[in-house]
């Protein structure tokens, strides 16, 4: 996950139990209190629902199911939403996120790219081709 | 054929433009030259309107048109000269079509005469290729007929309804408020009225009591009087009094707060009336009449019939009936695709019918009805019908139904058939029975735009085949329902009833009801998106869905009601969850997620055609021991590979697992890891040591995903990992992977 940091240079910084992750500011909208998620039954354990805002969905993501992270406590849940190609997803924090600035070309670990993010966590349509040429 | 008036609406309308292109188009030729891209574009024009005159036949306008895009024809291949009085010809077409529209505006036909010299004129540049005499030039045109219109976009209409959805969910809101509001206000006059009549006989009571001796008044409104000058009180005489003089302003304040409750209920009701007048309005700019697309259909159709050696007369009803513009282009396809079946397998030829005593001429009558918010469309022939008797010859040796299943259906259901993919293909369907090729395909473009279809026919007399569809698909009417405390809808178009548990003791365990003579599948809700394990509410509720026939019934724990909604998509992120049609939110903002009644039924349309579901004795496909301590446990599993056609045993423990194994033939042992007197993985061990058993499948099914956990298992030989809970596509796919059952399964 480490990687080379050319254009970006403001960060977000959230928390996963004991982890720390950087992700563009510019992709970052807004930071929300969690109040109350609905689960989608049937989706993937780390999409742990969605969460209204303004009239839309945003569905809120588990980073801690993804990277296998063990949780302390559950006190300051946070739900930053990001902006991918126009698409909002949330992913939750356990601390409240705050913004830093790096050196251009410095290294950052724990580097989240949000449209990899986005594709690797992307719900994808059922292989199986039969099915949906049936009831398509 | 059909209400005119209408469609010479839409053609002025549209008229209008296309002379516009062709006024500005004749002026850029004058004063630019002759470019191609100019030349062409008034091609276009010409070439729409003389299609949009001849479906509303105005004959004259067409074949000016029809000449003027003759003329342009030999411009464009440079066959004649590009000349300036080439452009002088067209203004004095124009002009002549500008006078015909005039005259439909006014009288709805065309009054004046078609003027022969011109379209001679224009007959003979275009057969001789050169222009023979100077036109004298027109500079001024015949002004169009005024039709107060303007054309929009469709994505603005579009946008005005995504602020009045939003409109509609903050009306629901207030909705939802008032209620409380007049539950706060009934409880508030309540209390009120307690507390008056109390202290009312409080202060009654306590006037007729004897003063005390320690009477005292303090209120210097009665210290101002002597004692004698004035009937002695005490300080509580004062005070209850006091009370209750309050007590009344404060009732008389309530009576008022109500009848403001009222009126603003009353406010709030004409609000939501205007916004369904606002909602319906904004709707029907959207709409056209279907006639429109029926003319065209009408055209297609006779082609195709005299291309068959087939005469038939179409009739057209109710073609002024308006639908949503992007539901009218979707139904296209389907309609004509059903009018070309019917003109190629169901009318006879001319010949036939003559012999069995029918009209030489076939017919075919499409009747558009409204019926509420949905459009239904019924397409109904006179010719061979469909036989049934071949219906089923086809879905038994396309191994979509089993004989024992016949017997149990009755004609409406076999006859559906013919919807299932897989009935029918293009290549080797005997097209003198089970009519149709593709009916599938008509099926598939209906439920996208949430509509049904169905068929009804009768050997050797008829078939008809009705869609019904709603006419926008803007908002869709759904039912709200509520499974573990969470809140879905469902699009109420394939709902045709709703039962009540109690009358279906047994469902639960037979996942089958006998309704009005119908064994319908049931599937349990709570089982299918939670994997909920038994724990169901007292409540329940058993709906039955109707696709084109084929009934299926889903049981929900409470249904909360219907309600008309915008459903919005789920999003690129989410879209692989297919189950859900989209989301849609509740007054209180609350999403409800819609799901697809369609995806939930799936599996088993897909079952139906590879090996149909038997009622009775069925050779089971593959066995499988269930080992886990949890009955909860044991019985989800158990009934959801049963469905599978898998015969299933279960234990508590390994011990009780191995001394089923003794004497069972088992192909998959499917074992929890922590359980009392013996654990998983002495059970793995031991079965592993056993010669017999050295090629058993063991599947470890824990809560417990640790990869420590699922190495140690392996480590001892276990072939597969599942992990609780569980839900059927994990089960299905995990035993998918393992060939004992694999092609059993799917």
């Amino acid at each position: 996950m480490s990687e080379e940091i050319r254009e970006e240079k403001h960060f977000c910084v959230f928390g996963i139990g004991e982890r720390e992750f950087l992700i563009p500011k510019e992709s970052v909208i807004q930071i929300l209190d969690i109040t109350k998620i609905f689960p989608i039954p049937g989706s993937p354990d780390y999409i742990v629902g969605a969460l209204p805002v303004r009239g839309k969905i945003v569905p809120a993501i588990d980073l801690a199911k993804v990277y296998n992270i063990e949780r302390i406590n559950y006190s300051e849940n946070k739900l930053l939403v990001l902006d991918v190609e126009g698409e909002k997803i949330g992913i939750l924090s356990d601390i409240t996120p705050f913004f830093v600035s790096f050196d251009k070309d410095i290294v950052v670990d724990d580097y989240l790219d949000p449209k990899k993010l986005y594709e690797k966590l992307k719900i994808k349509q059922p292989s199986s081709s039969k099915t949906n040429e049936i009831l398509s | 054929m059909i209400d005119q008036t209408e469609l010479i609406k839409y053609f002025l309308l549209e008229s209008e433009e296309y002379i516009n292109t062709l006024i500005e188009g004749l002026e850029d030729l004058e004063n630019k030259g002759f470019s191609q891209e100019t030349l062409e574009s008034i091609y276009r024009a010409i070439h729409t309107l003389k299609g949009s005159a001849s479906i509303v036949k105005f004959n004259k306008i067409a074949t000016l048109a029809h000449k003027l895009e003759d003329l342009f024809d030999s411009i464009i291949n440079n066959e004649i000269q590009q000349d300036i009085s080439i452009i002088n010809i067209a203004r004095r077409v124009v002009n002549s079509i500008i006078t015909l529209i005039n005259e439909v505006s006014t009288y709805n036909e065309e009054k004046s005469e078609l003027d022969s010299n011109l379209v001679n004129l224009i007959d003979e540049i275009v057969e001789k290729k050169v222009i023979l005499q100077i036109e004298e030039a027109q500079d001024t045109y015949v002004s169009l007929p005024m039709t107060n219109a303007v054309r929009v976009e469709l994505s603005v209409i579009d946008s005005l309804f995504d602020i009045l959805s939003e409109i509609i969910v903050q009306k629901n809101v207030i909705n939802d408020r008032e209620k409380e509001l007049k539950y706060l206000v009934e409880e508030i006059l309540k209390s009120g009225k307690k507390l008056f009549s109390e202290i009312v006989s409080f202060s009654d009571r306590y006037w007729l009591s004897p003063l005390s001796d320690k009477t005292k008044v303090i209120d210097t409104f009665f210290t101002d009087f002597s004692d004698l000058e004035f009937d002695r009180y005490d300080e509580y005489h004062i005070f209850t009094r006091k009370i209750a003089e309050i007590t009344n302003d404060i009732n008389e304040s309530l009576n008022e707060l109500i009848s403001f409750s009222e009126h603003l209920s009353a406010n709030f009701k004409t609000l939501g009336r205007e916004i369904n007048t606002l909602k319906d309005n904004l709707l029907s700019i959207r709409m056209l009449p279907i006639g429109r697309l029926l003319n065209k259909i009408s055209e297609a159709i006779k082609d195709t019939a005299n291309n068959l050696g087939k005469q038939i007369n179409f009739e057209i009803k109710g073609g002024d009936i308006k639908i949503d513009k992007p539901v009218l282009d979707l139904l296209y396809e389907p309609i004509i695709h059903i009018l070309r079946n019917a003109i190629d397998h169901g009318i006879e030829t001319p010949e036939q019918r003559l012999a069995i005593g029918k009209p030489e001429k076939g017919n075919i009558k499409l009747n558009v009805k409204k019926e509420g918010k949905y459009v239904v469309i019924s397409i109904t022939d006179d010719g061979k019908g469909i036989d049934i008797e071949k219906v089923k010859e086809i879905a038994i040796n396309k191994n979509l139904l089993s004989q024992e299943q016949i017997l149990y259906m009755n004609n409406e259901e076999i006859l559906s058939y013919i919807f299932v993919p897989g009935f029918s293909t293009s290549e080797d369907v005997d097209f003198q029975s089970g009519r149709g090729m593709g009916l599938n395909i008509v099926k598939t473009a209906i439920a996208k735009l949430k509509g049904t279809i169905e068929v009804f026919s009768e050997i050797r007399k008829q078939t008809t085949f009705t869609i019904k569809i709603p006419q926008s698909l803007s908002i869709t009417n759904l039912l709200i329902f509520k499974s573990s405390e969470l809140e879905f809808a469902v699009p109420i178009n394939y709902i045709e009833e709703i039962l009540i548990i109690d009358d279906f003791p047994e469902v639960k365990s037979e996942r089958l009801i006998n309704h009005k003579n119908r064994f319908i599948p049931v599937k349990i809700f709570s089982e299918l998106y939670f994997s909920s394990n038994g724990k169901q509410s007292e409540k329940g509720y058993i709906i039955i869905f109707n696709f084109s026939g084929i009934r299926k019934a889903l049981l929900v724990d409470n249904i909360l009601g219907q309600e008309e909604a915008a459903i919005y998509p789920l999003g690129k992120f989410l879209e692989g969850l297919t189950q859900y049609i989209g989301y849609v939110l509740s007054g209180q903002g609350t999403p409800r997620l819609v799901i697809d009644p369609l995806k939930i039924f799936e599996e088993e349309f897909i079952f139906t055609i590879s090996k149909p579901l038997t009622l009775e004795s069925v050779p089971y496909t593959g066995t499988v021991l269930i080992v886990d301590d949890s009955i909860s446990v044991r019985k989800s599993l158990q009934t959801l590979l049963e469905t599978k056609n898998i015969r299933v045993y279960t234990a508590k423990n390994g011990a009780e697992a191995l001394s089923i194994l003794e004497d069972k033939n088992v192909d998959i042992v499917i074992t929890d890891l922590e359980m009392p007197v013996m654990h998983g993985y002495e059970l793995i061990n031991k079965l592993r040591k056993d010669i017999r058993f050295k090629d058993l499948t063991i599947i470890v099914l824990t809560s417990r995903g640790t990869r420590k956990h699922q190495e140690k298992a392996i480590d001892l030989g276990a072939d597969g990992f599942l992990i609780k809970p569980f839900d059927e596509k994990t089960i299905t796919e995990l035993l998918r992977n393992f060939p004992i059952l694999k092609n059993q399964i799917y």
